[in-house]
């Protein structure tokens, strides 16, 4: 199940290129937003040789994707987002796609064809409309400044060594590189992919030019660089719960370089776009109700990732607005997965406070029960799992918890 | 005559420092498919490109069309010449009578096929049950039903990939790896071909013949069979799947 | 996932090319070794089983503990048994770094047949790949003599191939002993689950 993983560690081990990806050396100098614009209108099409190569490999891409069983297809969610691109994609709204990929880690990509895929991943961290707005506007802006083909210009002059790096393969350890690898072998990309290892510098134009789509489009521009602080904070959190430093190989770092002077900048630019738009717009509820019930699963798929530190980031930052069963439940989950001394306990504290909120879904019951057993307090705990075998009772493992309760 | 004169410029071609590398498996009762058949090629996945002088594979849109073209016009020829009619499954819809997702099911689980096979019989990691039978994998019933609904004998699965070096890498003649990564791997020299073909029998579902092929260019100059030309994919075209060769009990019955 | 083949491949047909593919799968002259249709112990001698058929052997790979031992039928990429025999309290199912962001949770003797269920969809989440893993059935099943439990699943690899997986297994003064299935939903689940239960039917508790 697992197939040849070329490491980027193997690729640049040879070539000492560490300071190829732009990870070490100055810092990017900040991009205004106020100097740039959209450099494609409506209905682009290329007309050089050398795009026309590339954008056939694109469509070849975005067919393989369209039918992948990657994706949710939720038609409902799907516009949802077609609707979000539409609104801060610039001239070209009109002409976007979105896919959403049912794959668990914090990212999205651009095409230079027009389509853009969104991990789940990412929802599951997007407080509200406007911080996912931000990224979507940040991907456009790659779109919209034409940064693949001039990447691909770029690299072909100065006749480098392809640093070849996937968007994400880079990303979350191991176990990313494995499906994420796939994923972009499978879209066909293969070496045209790894531009989206962009320059800092067109990472700054993106931040910049997505800012200005955003407020224009009436969100709060502060929610840009929300999302690093936010990114930060989770690596932090991540690192701090394993006792050690957080990792530039293999985490969220390794892909998007120097998270820090990016917060810093963007904080800068959202003041410099306030006034192209009303600045107020967080669309949390249109969020919330948008994602539905697919919440539960972005954040069963998270936990199940067993990454403690991160996870919590994750409930503690949703939570902000209030704790709810279904949050109180996955924070009980993190710790039972987690398993270490005192962690039954936690978890025991945490479905209990769960199962006090009306939301709290059925395995918040069975968790329950199940915890209480564990601390030797058995009648209470089979009458929790009596409890869930109640809302659940055609349940994947309703014979499992029937012979446990002794039934 | 014709078949001839390609393998002596096969040869004269290694003699000049280029190389041809071809490995065929097949089910030891294989027969090439022969008289009246019908094959259903299964969504080929063309591709052609430009190495550049840093090493890069360029993708060249007008190229790859042409290519695909010719190497589609060369299969129906040399199935037609076998007696066989070819339908192309461009798309995962165009396959009547078929639901797409059936057809996408079908691809996927023969890359997985098409992975062991290259895995367990192409990468020395032999499977001790596998030895000494040649080819011995399905794709079960789903590909038999198949088979049925579409009244299909044999199902092609082809892959070709082609990069021609442009003149400033001929000059430079660089190494690059950045063609490992797009499924070429290019370590020195010009362009080259890749390509694999496996053909399923739709009656039982086992995939019957495999092969890979790859050619490499070591020389400057050197081209071979260019698939963007009607007598190129021709070459590649027979070289993959023109020289089937019977499985091993056939043959022994045939040396008798 | 063509590209994928062809680089593969590729890298197979050209001399001295060896990929080095994930845990320990391939590469020139890996063998997996014939098991024969008898009786045989497994998992470092926990346990005795009695296949009616040939397996080959998977190499052992750099993320494989000491505990387990792996078969296949037609490959990996199309089948697998594992085997884990007498793993301990706080005992890791796969080779990891202690300090990893995302740990496969390890064994622990007090845990329920669930928690065990949820260890064994966390590996498939973070090593093996998957993207989606969706649980069929949790029951009780007996195993090696003793009461144990059947764990039925459904998971989606970034190959985008559906695959199929039944797990039986005991805790037995506090360790596990546990017997996987994993195959291609489409055909290779089916054609080796009767093997597997014959297998499972078999097995006893090697003292």
């Amino acid at each position: 199940m697992n197939e040849m993983n070329l490491t980027r560690r193997s690729i640049l081990g040879g070539f000492g290129c560490a300071c190829c990806m732009g990870m070490v050396g100055a810092a990017q100098a900040r991009v205004t937003p106020a100097e740039v614009d959209p450099m494609i209108g409506p209905g682009h099409r290329p007309t050089d040789k050398d795009e026309q190569g590339m954008w056939q490999l694109y469509e070849r891409a975005e067919r393989d994707i369209a039918d992948s069983n990657l994706l949710i297809k939720d038609p409902g969610l799907t516009r949802y987002l077609g609707g979000l691109a539409e609104k801060v994609g610039g001239p070209t709204a009109k002409d976007m796609r979105v896919y959403l990929a049912h794959i668990p880690e914090f990212n999205a990509f651009m095409a230079p064809t027009g389509f853009m895929v969104v991990f789940t991943g990412l929802l599951t961290r997007m407080r509200d409309e406007a911080q996912l707005a931000g990224v979507i506007g940040h991907e456009a802006g790659h779109f919209l400044r034409r940064h693949h083909i001039r990447g691909w210009r770029d690299t072909k002059r100065k006749s480098d060594i392809l640093t070849v790096l996937s968007m994400g393969a880079g990303l979350g350890g191991a176990a990313t590189g494995a499906y994420l690898g796939d994923w972009v072998r499978l879209a066909g990309m293969g070496t045209i992919f790894s531009l989206a290892a962009y320059s800092r510098h067109m990472e700054a134009e993106a931040d910049a030019l997505g800012l200005k789509q955003i407020a224009r489009a009436g969100y709060d521009p502060n929610a840009m660089p929300e999302t690093w602080e936010q990114l930060i904070g989770e690596m932090r959190a991540t690192a701090r719960m394993r006792r050690k430093l957080p990792r530039r190989e293999g985490s969220l770092l390794a892909t998007h370089p120097a998270p820090q002077s990016r917060m810093t900048d963007l904080r800068i630019s959202a003041q410099e776009v306030r006034g192209l738009g009303t600045g107020a717009d967080r669309g949390k509820d249109r969020y919330i109700r948008a994602l539905g019930a697919h919440r539960k699963t972005l954040l069963e798929d998270q936990v199940k990732l067993n990454d403690p530190g991160g996870s919590l980031y994750i409930l503690n930052s949703l939570a902000a607005d209030g704790w709810n069963g279904l949050l109180r439940f996955y924070e009980g989950e993190v710790w039972r997965l987690r398993g270490e001394k005192g962690d039954n306990q936690r978890a025991a504290e945490a479905y209990a406070a769960a199962i006090a909120y009306p939301d709290a879904p059925p395995d918040a019951w069975r968790s329950h029960g199940y915890a209480l057993i564990k601390m030797g307090r058995g009648d209470e705990g089979r009458r929790a799992l009596q409890r869930y075998l109640a809302m659940a009772p055609n349940a994947p493992d309703a014979p499992m918890v029937r012979q446990t309760v002794g039934l | 005559m014709r078949r001839r004169a390609l393998i002596l410029l096969t040869a004269g071609a290694m003699a000049l420092g280029g190389c041809v590398q071809t490995r065929q498996f097949a089910d030891v009762q294989f027969q090439p498919p022969q008289g009246d058949y019908d094959l259903l090629l299964m969504r080929p996945d063309v591709s052609v490109g430009e190495v550049t002088a840093g090493g890069l594979v360029q993708p060249r849109a007008d190229w790859t069309e042409t290519a695909r073209a010719h190497l589609l016009q060369a299969l129906r020829a040399q199935q037609t010449a076998r007696g066989g009619r070819t339908l192309v499954a461009e798309t995962r819809e165009s396959i009547p009578g078929v639901n797409p997702q059936t057809v996408a099911d079908l691809e996927r689980l023969h890359s997985a096929v098409g992975n062991s096979i290259a895995l367990h019989k192409y990468m020395g990691a032999d499977l001790a049950t596998k030895r000494g039978r040649s080819l011995d994998w399905t794709l079960g019933q789903e590909a038999v039903r198949l088979g049925q609904a579409t009244g299909m004998d044999y199902a092609l699965f082809l892959y070709a990939q082609d990069s021609v070096a442009s003149s400033e890498r001929v000059a430079l003649q660089v190494l690059g790896i950045a063609g490992c990564f797009i499924g070429f791997c290019a370590p020195q020299g010009g362009g080259g071909q890749m390509a694999y073909a496996s053909l399923v029998d739709l009656k039982t579902g086992d995939v019957v013949w495999f092969n890979v092929l790859q050619t490499g260019s070591q020389l400057p100059g050197v081209a071979f069979g260019d698939i963007r030309t009607p007598q190129g994919a021709a070459q590649m075209v027979d070289r993959l799947i023109g020289r089937m060769k019977a499985g091993k009990e056939v043959r022994r019955a045939q040396a008798r | 996932m063509r590209k994928l083949l062809a680089s593969f491949v590729a890298l197979s047909l050209l001399a001295g090319c060896s990929s080095g593919v994930g845990s320990g799968l391939g590469g020139i002259g890996t063998y997996y070794r014939l098991i024969k249709p008898q009786p045989r112990t497994v998992a470092r001698g926990t346990m005795i089983v009695q296949p009616t058929i040939a397996w080959n052997q998977i190499p052992r790979g750099p993320y494989d503990i000491s505990r387990e031992e792996n078969w296949t039928l037609n490959g990996p990429y199309l089948d697998g048994l594992s085997f884990i025999g007498g793993l301990g309290n706080n005992e890791r199912i796969v080779y990891q770094r202690r300090k990893a962001d995302r740990k496969v949770p390890n064994f622990y003797s007090n845990m329920t047949p669930q928690d065990i269920a949820d260890m064994i969809e966390s590996f498939y989440m973070i090593r093996a790949g998957s993207v989606r893993f969706d649980v069929t059935a949790l029951q009780p099943r007996a195993f090696l003599g003793q009461s144990g439990f059947q764990f039925d699943y459904n998971h989606l690899g970034g190959d985008e191939v559906e695959r199929q997986g039944r797990a039986v297994g005991a805790i037995i003064n506090g360790r596990l002993y546990l017997a996987l299935f994993d195959a291609t939903k489409l055909h290779y689940y089916g054609a080796g689950i009767g093997e597997f239960e014959r297998i499972v039917q078999s097995a006893r508790l090697r003292r």
